[in-house]
């Protein structure tokens, strides 16, 4: 028995992946966050602008420069991803196009951890070889003044956008269930705590510490490649069929042990074994149930994917199969459960 | 295997460590200017008295005359510069590519000879903000001079000084 829910009304289309409708506050959650990402896009052209009129020779303002081009990636991931997700499945793609987010996913952890690894090459070797980064004067409007409060400028500039766009993005990735903005949300962390580090690091030029700017980078960037590749492993582990984990990977997502226990409340159920898999916003269940009697009926089969369905808006592809005995090839889910990666 | 992730911990610590670094650079910038040389090289020439600046030759920037100092454009400015400093010049000449090691070496503290901001040192030695644009053959040469790497706070003084001076030194 099988159910994929299509809605008559047909809907708007606004609100939806696939044939998952989405609920009033997930439907606002997509808008916001597709507005969100479009302010994205252009604050970082702005300060990709900015930082390329300010960097002069210093090597720490041009891989803050970089790093702001790869800042594009994710929102473009996201924006291209929703997009392809909202289709409804066609006789080539039955299962939806949901993938295109963990596409989206890969795509921007690899961009976040390539900024990370820039970061700490580039304050790696500027300390082995002891490069003592030359900041001189400007001369602008009649005045000559040192170089170093303008790149702190443009700095700060570049640094409070991603600040509070990041802060922004978390909450929605949550209500979407969307990695592609999770990871998002992490390169705009990255973003802004390498402006706070280059600030850092030209104050402490400024009094003579020619480590300062690379040393700071180098923390900094430690924690980029780990977001990075913390991205990377659950996105590819995401594309090999893992177990659905919550939108931020920390642990197997609730719904999965779920799904049984509702299936389990029903009457006719004797045992039940299930999959989930995140395919991206929404979730893709198979459920092996064991009656306790005699085969259930049409109605009773039917119930069950209503009541796993009544779960969550993020699950909505629902297989409900009668077995005689649960499948010995599915691990049991709870083997594990705790284990979070 | 159980690694538990600690995305709370890991930029928080980060953060807690640029954020003493931060609080280091304030407590120890007390009294200090900014910019500062990292090896204290403008310190050094005004309390020695002595500014070491090495000269290569090119005509109408860097003049040689047997035993006499350089002269030309160029090293009118520097003992402009120098005497601002309350120094004096002490000469050294040689090839482009030897003044750029000793500059590395810490042994100039400038160095002359019709330099422009295309030339390849730049990895090597700091260069100032070109000071003079010149026309040769259709297109645009912007002078500069070479300073240590990362010496800022004289980059910085010869900037400025260059910026009043140019024309008057110079012409």
């Amino acid at each position: 028995m099988s159910r994929t829910g299509v809605s008559g009304e047909g809907g708007q289309g606004v609100g939806r992946f696939g044939h998952a409708e989405l609920p009033s506050r997930q439907a606002a959650a997509l808008k916001k966050a597709k507005r969100l990402e479009v302010i994205t896009l252009v604050f970082m052209a702005s300060a990709i602008a900015l930082v390329a009129a300010t960097m002069g020779s210093s090597q720490a303002m041009k891989t803050a420069w970089i790093e702001d081009m790869l800042a594009l990636v994710p929102p473009l991931a996201f924006l291209v991803a929703v997009r392809r997700a909202r289709k409804r499945p066609t006789a080539d793609h039955p299962y939806g196009f949901h993938r295109s987010t963990a596409i989206g996913h890969l795509t921007a952890s690899v961009a976040l951890l390539t900024v990370g690894l820039a970061l700490m090459y580039d304050a790696g070797t500027g300390l082995v070889r002891a490069e003592h980064p030359p900041i001189g004067t400007t001369h602008l409007l009649g005045q000559t003044f040192w170089s170093g409060w303008l790149m702190i400028g443009a700095m700060v500039y570049t640094g409070v956008g991603p600040f509070i766009l990041g802060r922004l993005k978390l909450p929605l990735a949550e209500e979407l269930h969307d990695k592609v903005l999770y990871a998002d949300a992490d390169m705009q962390k990255a973003d802004w705590m390498t402006a706070a580090g280059t600030i850092v690091g030209v104050l402490g030029i400024g009094i003579g510490l020619w480590w300062a700017d690379s040393g700071a980078a180098l923390l900094i960037s430690a924690s980029i490649v780990r977001d990075g590749w913390r991205n990377l492993r659950h996105a590819s582990s995401a594309l090999m069929d893992e177990r659905a984990r919550t939108y931020d990977d920390k642990h197997p997502h609730p719904l999965t042990r779920d799904v049984d226990a509702a299936l389990q409340r029903l009457a006719w159920v004797g045992d039940s074994r299930s999959r989930v898999r995140d395919q991206g916003h929404v979730f893709h269940v198979e459920a092996f149930v064991q009656p306790v009697g005699d085969a259930p009926s049409l109605d009773q089969l039917e119930d069950a994917v209503e009541a796993l369905r009544d779960l969550d808006w993020k699950v909505n592809d629902v297989v409900v199969m009668p077995v005689r005995d649960l499948p010995d090839t599915i691990p049991d889910p709870r083997a594990g459960q705790d284990e979070s990666k | 295997m159980t690694r538990r992730e600690g995305r709370g911990s890991g930029p928080a610590s980060t953060r807690r460590a640029v954020l003493a670094i931060g609080v280091g650079l304030l407590l120890g910038g007390c009294g200090l200017t900014i910019p500062t040389d990292p090896d204290g090289t403008l310190d050094q020439v005004r309390s020695s008295g002595t500014l070491r600046v090495g000269a290569s030759p090119r005509t109408g920037w860097v003049e040689l005359d047997g035993e006499r100092a350089p002269g030309g454009r160029e090293p009118q400015l520097v003992e402009g510069f120098a005497e601002h400093l309350g120094a004096d010049v002490e000469w050294t000449v040689a090839g482009e590519e030897h003044l750029v090691t000793m500059l590395e070496d810490g042994e100039l503290d400038l160095a002359v000879g019709g330099f422009t901001d295309a030339n390849l040192w730049v990895d090597k030695v700091g260069l100032t903000r070109p000071y003079a644009e010149v026309v040769v053959d259709g297109s645009t040469e912007a002078h500069v001079m070479m300073v240590p790497m990362g010496e800022n706070a004289l980059q910085s003084e010869l900037e400025r000084w260059l910026d009043e001076n140019k024309n008057g030194g110079g012409s």
